[in-house]
């Protein structure tokens, strides 16, 4: 387990002062896409989608391990 | 030792001496508890409740995926599971947030009361209902309000129960949860959380750090939550 800080930068920038404890990266990447579908759920239900932000996963010492944006965090159909 | 649920019996009726050495020798053992100690297992047998002297509680229900929902938060003076006197095993779990001191009320104990004092009887029925009532609350959260609105209503519903046990500072109390235990309250995800509390900070109504709630703008916070202390049935009545 180590802690992984999930910083939101979407306009404004959201600093994750507490972190979460995971197993490894690839859970904090789960963490963070699950995070951003929460986030977007909420935009959708007000009628608009802003997927231009990214979540930065970083370490205790602040080095940002991953990028993820918000748009991989959903699969976009249009029409037909 | 049962100060604070003396001080949440009397802020909503009288108790009388009599009754008050009731609940004294109602008493079994005190135990101290670890944070994070999953303290009653649902399905599990009962024979006795607890009441919480010191520290947070919760009572949640896990999903196979993993996700957790925390159905209520208790604070001292609180019974969490008052209700597993007539249930006898419980639907969901039991565990400490924070470590904990809490006292255990063998059922047996609670039967004799039951026989002997009708009124303690009504007032711990009252506090059953009371639960229900922030059951509701929060069902009104989890399925209609916004994030935002969520969170106010969270703190300040737990700003007034902390009060009625003394356990506010002004406009601050404590609320040891990290922002994982409240997404599990409010149904959102942590990353969720952390932008929501930024929005309620920078619009000035309430900052939260380091287990702590301060208050800025109390008519705010509970116009955004639409908060209507009603459900926590804060006016004495003799029951």
């Amino acid at each position: 387990m180590a802690r992984y800080y999930l910083h939101i930068r979407n306009g404004g920038y959201s600093e994750d002062l507490e972190g979460q404890e995971l197993p490894d990266l690839d859970a904090a990447r789960l963490a963070a896409i699950d995070g951003v579908r929460s986030l977007l759920s909420e935009e959708a239900r007000q009628g608009q989608l802003d997927l231009s932000g990214s979540i930065e996963i970083a370490d205790g010492d602040g080095k940002v391990l991953l990028v993820v944006p918000f748009r991989e965090a959903v699969e976009l159909k249009r029409d037909g | 030792m049962i100060e604070k649920h003396l001080l949440k019996l009397r802020a909503r009726d009288t108790v009388s001496p009599e009754e008050e050495q009731a609940i004294r020798d109602s008493i079994g053992e005190v135990r101290t508890l670890a944070a994070d100690e999953i303290v009653i297992q649902a399905g599990k047998v009962l024979t006795f409740s607890i009441l919480l002297l010191d520290g947070l509680m919760c009572r949640y229900k896990d999903l196979s995926d993993g996700q957790r929902q925390i159905t209520e938060l208790h604070v001292p003076g609180d019974f969490a599971d008052l209700h597993s006197f007539t249930l006898k095993r419980l639907d969901h779990n039991i565990m400490t947030i924070t470590p904990c001191r809490i006292a255990i009320v063998p059922h047996a104990n609670l039967e004799r009361i039951t026989e002997r004092l009708p009124h303690l009887t009504r007032l711990y029925w009252f506090t059953t209902n009371l639960d229900a009532a922030i059951h509701r609350e929060w069902e009104v959260s989890l399925g209609r309000r916004t994030a935002i609105a969520r969170v106010a209503a969270l703190f300040c519903e737990m700003k007034l129960r902390s009060e009625v046990v003394g356990m506010t500072d002004g406009n601050s109390y404590a609320l040891d949860l990290t922002q994982t235990d409240l997404a599990e309250c409010v149904g959102l995800t942590p990353i969720h959380v952390n932008r929501t509390l930024k929005e309620l900070r920078e619009r000035g109504l309430v900052q939260f750090s380091r287990g702590r709630v301060t208050i800025h703008d109390w008519d705010g916070l509970a116009d955004i939550a639409e908060f209507d202390p009603a459900y926590l049935y804060l006016e004495k009545w003799r029951l």
